[in-house]
């Protein structure tokens, strides 16, 4: 249908929790537009939603006591979540493949690798046995893992983080997806291998024209990595920007305050800016801004208070949701 | 300010939730799980009561287990809801006072394999190396012999034998019939708590609550105790639930044997003289003795499945 | 460095190696060699970063330095006293004066103990404080770290990971401790409560004048935490220097790699990346020659032969090197 170089488009998305204590509004009134062969960063700290985000996206959500409760999710000219279980298994791992942060957690330990890998390409593609262990030994070398032969039969166990997380990849694009979802692929890793990692994802998309939606809470990989950028907070999409604009003006006061706080190298300073206050929890947000209470501007603002901004577009390609942005007013 | 921190100051302190008060909060909330509570605190409170009404000397209807109501073999009637067995006394009365009989072993046989077990484990997992090597062995040795083998034996090498207390000033006390029962019991039964208490603080042992307290001065004793027991202790609560249904039917096993307690009725020896009525005919004694062990079995299953589900902390929503 | 009688803590050539045991008669078939001759000292109300990635050994060194870990071999000397060698009454002592801040904000807190307990514990145990002088400084030092008094008879759980790791500063200070450890105290948290975190720290430092050991592996918030930083790879330090001469000049091969791997906000900040290949070896057999030789890439005939031992550099004073590169200079 609309062949704008749009990849996938999520509207209105609204995901919550049913649970004992109450609901849990995960994530809200989510919109966000992916491009083909772009990188995608919904930038966020932890329990803003982002993972929920991207689980949505999957339909992975637990469900109990999950479930998503509005939206819609348009890939190709379908909307995903209208599809039967069926269809969605045929989406999954084939044309939208995702990589979580905990690679120990996400292989499976009794299987070696190459088995596991293996089982991803025959679920999705038609091939003989041995054309498969062909594709996944050529799979390990394009993640850049030495001695492909030998590793195939390792057990995870038996490989360092860094290598564990190249094996995930290797799964996840073992049937060429054109979209694939990184959750916090890093935040487990050390730096050095942090910047391996990227690297290989950068060159796989080039290479396969995938686009990649990366989900972090790391600015630094943001600026570097990402053309376009969504922040949440607290379950919202409160500003998006392309790469360039967001790092240069940003115009929420959340993504101000935590581009002000973060310790630079190279840039001494005697005491680091703050943003005051905590992160608040899905079961307890407060009402208007959820952003307010922590808001310099916002906090004793009776708009702020007690209505809620919605996610506006103040130019072409950027949106923020602040009643004091610059450009929200008209 | 955090909208925690507005109500805080407000001077609305609220008292700290605990885990417990959590778990047990929880735990009010499962309807089935409650109405199996009340089973299991019936079962227990009859049994406090024919306790108390011997210690003094009162006579309930329902405690004279040994009268005679009717003829021998009666069928159930509006009268006696079990009928009678072959002396002629309530079926129904039998039961009830066999409650006492199971419920006492399992209370005192689940006392004695915690007594056992808990400090063992702890020690194991906590000291490891060599303490931990024999407790290991010990454990793994008796578990591999088979449990009725083992409660067998015991039961027989414990029964006619006296024990002195008289340390204690409390003069010798002969083993016999009930004290043979859960002595068996439950100097066989503490393998299953051991380990599992073993497993819990080998792996809190390596918390960084306990490494801190460590950094700042904390004897041995007191990590086991201040720390790590509290965080262990639901287990204990969830094994005791559990294993008690163990422990009454262990008690109807060797009483079905007859090495139980021969003076006053139990569910095992009502099993046990009922199998040889079946084939005439005569139904009733089983099956009020089935009924029983059934309610009380499934009512602690299903609570301590309860128990579990909301004391579990890995078991929370995040 | 110069003034060596005017060091709280020093550490001289500290080794920490762990067996490990295979086999059914479970024989000693080889060493981890967490820490390898680490040796550094710092001066009272300083504070040294030990900036390292994960697998270095930075948290080994923190617990064999207050004996939670048994060391091999090396000294500990804390204001004249030898730790390693201590018995257990100095132990104790000890116990008072160095506290540690650990990571895991859910996991360094019992979950089963209030927070007043918690906090009031160290206290207990070591002077016997109770009542309500206890509650009182409880109180007091609740109110130190930015955390309402209410906060005593509530649970961890009832806390988020920026208030729990309060608490546990909190629960560091209460025997207002000489020298405090700080084990990636930021790591596990949000950015946007790291920053007030780390000005806590700093705050405290100001205020009780507090000597700090910091550890971490982001190099950012060491080089504002910290006036003097040692890089640890594999059990080793690397190079040691001044804070902002580290930054603005690092001379060993793993400085400059690890420094350029960091990804960088500013894009005026970003150098050339010099990411070193491969994986972090093995601990279990390390290299004979220098421990970063195979990944190195300036590596020298010399650098895998043998190993180089830690030295100031010609050029810039103060500046510590182990590196056969950079002695050619």
């Amino acid at each position: 249908m609309s062949n704008n170089g749009t990849l996938l488009t999520v509207k209105n998305l609204s995901t919550y929790f049913f649970t004992e204590e109450g609901i849990a509004r995960a994530v809200q009134d989510v919109s966000l537009c992916i491009k083909k062969g772009k990188t995608f960063a919904l930038v966020g700290e932890s329990g803003c939603g982002k993972s929920v985000t991207a689980l949505s996206i999957m339909r992975l959500v637990p469900s109990p006591p999950g479930e998503i409760v509005g939206g819609e999710i348009v890939f190709g000219n379908r909307n995903l979540l209208e599809l039967s279980e069926k269809r969605m298994r045929g989406i999954r791992g084939n044309k939208i493949a995702i990589i979580f942060q905990e690679p120990m957690t996400s292989l499976n330990p009794v299987y070696t690798v190459g088995n596991q890998i293996v089982e991803a390409i025959r679920l999705h593609q038609r091939k003989s046995t041995s054309a498969a262990w062909t594709d996944v030994v050529e799979m390990l070398r394009k993640v850049g893992i030495a001695d492909p032969q030998q590793r195939v039969s390792e057990y995870p166990h038996q490989m360092s983080g860094g290598m564990r997380q190249r094996v995930m990849i290797a799964m996840a694009i073992s049937c060429r997806p054109e979209l694939l979802i990184a959750d916090e692929p890093t935040t487990a890793l050390d730096v050095t291998i942090q910047a391996q990692i990227l690297d290989l994802l950068d060159e796989l998309q080039e290479r396969e024209g995938m686009s990649i939606l990366l989900i972090t809470h790391d600015l630094g990989i943001v600026a570097e990595r990402a053309d376009d950028i969504a922040v949440m907070y607290a379950s919202r999409i409160v500003e998006v920007a392309d790469a360039k604009q967001l790092f240069a003006e940003p115009l929420h006061p959340y993504t101000q305050g935590l581009l002000k706080s973060l310790p630079r190298l190279g840039i001494s300073a005697k005491r680091l800016q703050t943003i005051s206050g905590v992160v608040p929890e899905p079961l307890h947000f407060p009402t208007g801004c959820k952003f307010h209470p922590r808001c310099p501007i916002g906090h004793d603002d009776k708009r702020c208070q007690s209505v809620e901004p919605k996610l506006r577009e103040v130019q072409l390609g950027r949106c923020v949701a602040c009643w004091y942005a610059r450009g929200y007013e008209k | 300010m955090s909208e925690r921190d507005r109500i805080i100051r407000k001077g609305a302190a609220p008292k700290g939730r605990s885990l417990w008060s959590d778990g047990f909060r929880r735990l009010r909330r499962r309807k089935l799980a409650m109405i199996s509570f009340a089973i299991v605190i019936t079962y227990m409170v009859f049994t406090g009561f024919i306790y108390v009404t011997e210690l003094f000397d009162c006579q309930f209807e329902l405690t004279k287990w040994d009268a005679k109501v009717g003829d021998e073999y009666e069928p159930p009637s509006s009268e006696n809801i079990f009928g009678t067995d072959f002396l002629g006394r309530s079926v129904l009365r039998k039961a009830l006072y066999g409650v006492k009989v199971s419920i006492t072993v399992a209370f005192w046989a689940s006392v004695i394999s915690l007594v056992i077990g808990v400090p063992l484990g702890a020690a194991a997992g906590y000291f490891r190396g060599f303490v931990d090597e024999i407790i290991v062995w010990l454990y793994t040795t008796l578990s591999s012999i088979p449990y009725i083998l083992l409660i067998l034996a015991f039961a027989l090498v414990l029964k006619g034998k006296a024990i002195s207390l008289e340390w204690a000033g409390l003069g010798t006390y002969e083993l016999a019939g009930i004290t043979t029962v859960y002595l068996a019991i439950g100097l066989t039964s503490w393998v299953g708590i051991c380990r599992l208490i073993r497993g819990e603080v080998i792996k809190h042992k390596e918390r960084e609550y306990v490494l801190a307290a460590k950094s700042y001065g904390c004897s041995s004793r007191r990590i086991i105790f201040r720390h790590l027991m509290p965080n262990v202790f639901h287990l204990i609560i969830i094994s005791f639930s559990l294993r008690f249904v163990s422990f009454i039917q262990a008690e109807v096993i060797l009483s079905f044997l007859g090495l139980g307690e021969k003076n006053y009725p139990s569910w095992g020896a009502m099993i046990d003289t009922a199998r040889l009525d079946l084939p005439k005919g005569y139904w009733w004694e089983m099956t009020a003795a089935t009924v029983a062990i059934f309610l009380i079995s499934l009512a602690l299953n299903i609570f301590g499945d309860a128990l579990r589900d909301s004391l579990d902390p890995k078991l929370r929503v995040q | 460095m110069d003034n060596t009688n005017n060091y709280l803590l020093k550490v001289d050539n500290l080794k920490t190696y762990f067996a490990i045991k295979k086999g059914l008669l479970r024989r000693t078939v080889g060493y981890v060699r967490a820490v390898d001759g680490i040796s550094f000292s710092i001066e009272k109300g300083q504070t040294l970063g030990l900036v390292g990635e994960s697998g270095c050994g930075k948290t080994t060194v923190a617990r064999t330095v207050v004996r939670l870990v048994p060391a091999t071999a090396g000294g500990v000397v804390f204001e004249k006293m030898d730790v390693l060698s201590a018995d257990r009454v100095r132990l104790r002592q000890l116990r008072k004066d160095i506290s540690i801040i650990f990571q895991d904000p859910y996991g360094s807190l019992n979950p089963r103990m209030t927070i007043g307990n918690i906090i009031g514990e160290p206290l207990k145990v070591q002077r016997g404080t109770a009542g309500s002088e206890l509650s009182d400084r409880v109180a007091a030092l609740l109110t130190k770290v930015g955390l309402s008094a209410e906060a005593i008879s509530r649970y961890p759980h009832e806390f988020s990971g920026g208030q729990r790791q309060r608490i546990g500063v909190a629960r560091a200070l209460s025997l207002e401790p000489k020298l405090v450890i700080c084990d990636e105290p930021v790591s596990a948290l949000d950015v946007s409560i790291q920053s007030q975190i780390l000005n806590l720290l700093k705050d405290l430092q100001d205020e009780f004048g507090l000597t700090y050991l910091f550890i971490a592996h982001d190099l950012a918030v060491v080089e504002f935490f910290c006036a003097v930083v040692s890089v640890m790879y594999m059990g080793k330090i690397v190079e040691r220097a001044g804070a902002a001469e580290l930054y603005r000049n690092p001379l060993h091969p793993y400085t400059e790699a690890l420094m350029s791997a960091i990804p960088q906000v500013e894009p005026a900040l970003r150098g050339q990346r010099s990411a070193p290949g491969g994986e972090v070896p093995s601990a279990l057999s390390p290299a004979v020659g220098c421990a970063f030789g195979p990944r190195c890439p300036w590596r020298q005939r010399q650098c895998q032969e043998q190993k180089p031992g830690l030295e100031e550099s010609t050029d810039y004073k103060g500046h510590f090197v182990a590196c056969w590169k950079c002695r050619g200079n």
